[in-house]
Formats: structure tokens, C-alpha cells, sequence
């Protein structure tokens, strides 16, 4: 495999209030990202993005977002129907190629224009589960259930992780919620879905992330610190949640045995735990033991820009990296109901030649 | 045994909030108002009408008034089509039309989806100088969805202005 290297990222947390357009949202996170790695513009090998035309209710709508990168003269790009997180996977085989060396990957959404739990049952299949619109709030109560049932946990320990990423989002700027209330408080709180209560569901946003990631020795020429890529691996469980075990991640325990991440310890984990079990779930598929850091940026509990929140996952382990001298940790994409679709990324500070 | 299930209906209805961007805002107030504006890149000099916010080629913010331009209400077809229309439910032409692509004087690029009356369609052509025909100002709104550019709500139509026909060499380039 051909060494890989995340050289810049950034992002941009949009306002639903301010009516922007989801291009307008992109113009900075693609400036930024582009200008922090150094790269020319024009000279990048290939771009690829992901976004959802169904979050803003307009067909072809990612056409408009390519505008933010320039495409003239034309570009090679891709785009996935999925969080960029997929788009960031699909840029690095495309790296594997050999034949470029630089590819920029974005996403974004404003799931503020549609009701995000209606649009989410129509992922579901169309036969048995979507015409009962049953959501992903309620789909992952069901499998909050099956997760503390099977491990003894209660719901104290989700208003405590709950609690823990209220806590750390105070110091991330693109969060949508924070706080410093301690788990007893939170469990006074009325119930959406039993187990779970408001603060168990994902802050949704509308927002944009971008990276620019380099092959070889160019990323060190680039980046004082890049974080190279040391396993990428994605897995998908089957789509009707009812012939799953809900209190196991079985697609998550292969990405992860694929990406290597038993090799060595992981100093930190950014999940995209969009629920608190979910954390507890993903410890476990992933062997992440307690000395694992999870969610320092908050997590999607606290900042939930729909479609961008995976590929902010891989953005935040990459400044765990670059920013924060850390040397080896994971980063966790997720899609689908009740963590159907998994995807594992394995970060170090060295390549395997170093 | 009862009968195979072979089909079955499932009705979707999604709703969404549409928000316009302050840009639009700005744009169709101005339209209102009379006036037709773009937003001029300030490196390549393109001029986007309606305004984007930034240039697509060059990816810089064009969001602030030294970058807006005044836009002619009157321009050149480029391009045109001569509509006969169908008469499905809901259809509201009755009559056969013209709709042309327009490069108005000061933009950089073309209009599509506008309206050409007050010509016979068999005059309507590619070179043809037209102005607009605006609706009086009192019953003009802002129309989000026209398809084209927005200028529905304000410009009723476009007809001949009479000026002598733009060569084709001044606007083939623009020709799809």
C-alpha cells in the first residue's frame, strides 16, 4: 500500500438562521483546508465529496456544491450519496492508484431545511420497516435497550458519557451544545425514546469540513506533522435491523480487525457515536480498553453536522496528530440505522519505513 | 391460499423549509426596484448575474457592494426555442411561445428560460436585441421559483428593442 498522509483540515459550522447556501458554507472550509496544506488549487489530482439531496430536498443539489471548488479548467472528482467520511475512503484508493498524489475530500449539509427523523426512514427498507416510519431515534432506543440488557450497563452510565461530551464540547468551537451538568441532572430528564433522553440525541447542524491528503514523502515536505493513514477499512451489516443482534457491532469488529487496530495501543478514538450506547457498543467492537480517550472534540452527541460528522471524525484524529503531539488513534465513521455501516481509520504520527 | 401481495403503495411526503440566501434577498429587492445587478470577480472580472456570493472559477467572496455592477435591461438571444404547449393537468400556456436565452448587456453569461413576446415567433432569432418589458412596479414580487433567474416576478417579458442585430462573432461563445 502506498503511504498516505491527512496534511490539513477544516471546518465550518453553518447557521440555519442566516439562509446561506450550502455552496457558501464550502467557500471556507475548501479555502482554508487548501491553503493550510500548501498545495496550489489547480494542481490538486482528484476531489471527492459527500452530501445527502435529500436533506435539502433538491435533486442533484451536490452538482451546486462543486462550484466551491473551482472546477475550471475541468477536475476529476467523485461524489458519494453518503457522509464524506466514504468520500475520504474512496479519495485514498484512488490515491492507491499511484498515478496522482493529492486529493482534496469535503462534505457538508444543511439539515435544518427538512425534518431529519422523516428523511431518515426512507434509508430503511421500503417493504417492512419505512412504511411504518419508524426513525432513527426510535431504532436506537431499541438498540439502547438491547446494549444495556446485554451488559449490565443502566442508564446512568449514558448520562454519564453523555455528560462527559457536554463537558469536553465547551471547548470545541463548532459545537452546537454544551454543558456542565452532572449525570443526576441529566437523568431527571424526561424520556424521547426510553432509555433515551434529549441529551442522548444527537445535535444536529448544518456544516461543512474539508481535507487535503498527500501520498508519500510530498505529505512531510507539506506538513511538519501529518497524520498518515495505517488502516482504512469499511463494513456493512445487513440492512433490516430485525436479523441483527442489536448488542453487537459485527461489521465494526471486522473494519476494525482489517485497519489494524489491535496492533497497538490508541491513545484516542473519535467516534461517531450519534448515541451514548453506542459508545459503549463501539469500545467493545473496536477493543478500545477504558484508557482510551473517546470524543474529545464533544462527539456528534454534542455537534452533529449531518454528513460531515464522520469526516469530521477523521479530521479531529488527524489534529489529535497534528496538534496535540498524539502518536497513534482511530477515527469512526457510521451510516445506516443502529450502526449498520462502519468505517475504521487508523492514524499515526510514523509510517511503517519510519 | 390467499392471494401473492405483488404490489403495494407506500405515500411519501417530505416537507422542507426553504430559507433564501440574503443574496437572493438582496438581489430580488433590487429587481423590484427596477434594477438588475451582478457581481463582478475581482480577479477574473467575470460577472455573475444573479449574484453567487463568490466567483465559481476563482473561488473568491464576492459578498460585499464594491463587487456589485449595474446589469443593462436589455441584451442579445443567443439561443431560443419555440414552445407548443401540452396540455396536461395543471398547464397554464395555452398559446404557442417563444423562450430564449439572454446575454444581457454587462454579464458574462446568459439567462435562460425568458419569456420573448411582442414579435412574431417566426422573427424571434439568435442575434435579436431585446428589452425588457417590466411589471408595473406596485404588482412586481419576489418569485423564488422562476426558473428564470428569478426575474419573473419583476420582467414580464423581453421584446425587439429595435437596435440593429449583434453579430454572431460577439456571442458565439456563449452558444452551448
Amino acid at each position: 500500500m502506498r503511504d498516505v498522509a491527512i496534511v490539513s483540515f477544516a471546518q465550518v459550522r453553518g447557521d440555519p438562521a442566516s439562509g446561506l447556501p450550502e455552496v457558501l458554507l464550502l467557500v471556507p472550509a475548501i479555502r482554508d483546508a487548501i491553503a493550510r496544506s500548501g498545495i496550489p488549487r489547480r494542481s490538486i489530482g482528484f476531489t471527492c465529496s459527500g452530501s445527502c439531496d435529500y436533506l435539502a430536498g433538491q435533486p442533484f443539489a451536490f452538482v451546486q456544491n462543486l462550484d466551491a471548488t473551482g472546477a475550471w479548467p475541468p477536475i476529476a472528482e467523485s461524489h458519494v450519496e453518503m457522509d464524506g467520511a466514504w468520500a475520504f475512503y474512496e479519495a485514498w484508493v484512488r490515491l492507491q492508484h499511484g498515478d496522482i498524489d493529492t486529493a482534496l475530500v469535503f462534505a457538508s449539509g444543511r439539515s435544518s431545511l427538512c425534518n431529519l427523523r422523516e428523511v431518515l426512514c426512507l434509508q430503511l427498507d421500503p417493504y417492512y420497516l419505512s412504511p411504518l416510519w419508524v426513525d432513527d431515534v426510535a431504532l436506537a432506543a431499541l438498540q439502547a435497550q438491547a446494549v444495556l440488557a446485554a451488559t449490565g450497563r443502566t442508564e446512568k452510565d449514558l448520562a454519564e458519557i453523555a455528560a462527559r461530551c457536554r463537558r469536553d464540547a465547551r471547548a470545541n468551537p463548532f459545537a452546537e451544545v454544551s454543558g456542565d451538568e452532572d449525570s443526576a441532572a441529566l437523568l431527571a430528564q424526561p424520556y424521547v425514546a426510553s432509555p433515551l433522553r434529549a441529551h442522548d440525541i444527537p445535535a444536529t447542524g448544518d456544516g461543512a469540513a474539508a481535507l487535503v491528503m498527500v501520498a508519500g514523502e510530498r505529505a512531510r515536505e507539506l506538513c511538519e506533522r501529518p497524520a498518515w493513514i495505517r488502516g482504512l477499512d469499511h463494513r456493512v451489516d445487513p440492512q433490516y435491523p430485525g436479523v441483527r443482534d442489536l448488542a453487537r457491532c459485527r461489521s465494526a469488529e471486522i473494519a476494525a480487525a482489517r485497519a489494524g487496530v489491535a496492533s497497538a495501543p490508541i491513545e484516542v478514538a473519535e467516534l461517531m457515536t450519534q448515541f451514548p450506547h453506542e459508545e459503549i457498543l463501539l469500545r467493545q467492537a473496536l477493543g478500545l480498553g477504558e484508557g482510551v480517550v473517546v470524543n474529545p472534540s464533544g462527539g456528534p452527541l454534542t455537534a452533529h453536522p449531518v454528513m460531515a460528522t464522520g469526516l469530521v471524525r477523521i479530521g479531529e484524529a488527524f489534529r489529535q496528530i497534528n496538534e496535540h503531539g498524539r502518536r497513534r488513534v482511530l477515527a469512526h465513521a457510521a451510516s445506516g440505522p443502529c450502526l449498520q455501516q462502519n468505517l475504521v481509520c487508523v492514524l499515526e504520527s510514523e509510517t511503517e519505513a519510519d | 391460499m390467499p392471494e401473492p401481495v405483488t404490489e403495494m403503495k407506500q405515500m411519501v411526503a417530505l416537507e422542507y423549509a426553504v430559507r433564501p440566501s440574503p443574496l437572493t434577498l438582496d438581489y430580488l429587492g433590487k429587481l423590484r426596484a427596477g434594477r438588475i445587478v451582478g457581481h463582478r470577480c475581482p480577479e477574473c472580472e467575470l460577472v455573475y448575474v444573479p449574484p453567487r456570493g463568490f466567483c465559481q472559477i476563482c473561488v473568491v467572496p464576492t459578498q460585499t457592494p464594491e463587487h456589485e455592477v449595474a446589469i443593462a435591461d436589455r441584451g442579445t438571444v443567443t439561443s431560443f426555442t419555440v414552445v407548443d404547449p401540452i396540455q396536461y393537468h395543471g398547464q397554464t400556456e395555452r398559446e404557442v411561445y417563444a423562450l430564449a436565452s439572454i446575454l444581457l448587456d454587462g454579464a458574462s453569461g446568459t439567462l435562460g428560460q425568458q419569456r420573448i413576446a411582442d414579435v412574431p415567433l417566426e422573427q424571434v432569432r439568435m442575434g435579436l436585441r431585446v428589452e425588457a418589458v417590466w411589471i408595473p412596479e406596485a404588482e412586481r414580487k419576489s418569485d423564488l421559483r422562476d426558473q428564470g433567474a428569478m426575474l419573473g416576478g419583476s420582467i414580464r417579458h423581453w421584446r425587439p428593442s429595435g437596435e440593429p442585430d449583434t453579430p454572431l462573432s460577439a456571442f458565439q461563445e456563449h452558444i452551448v
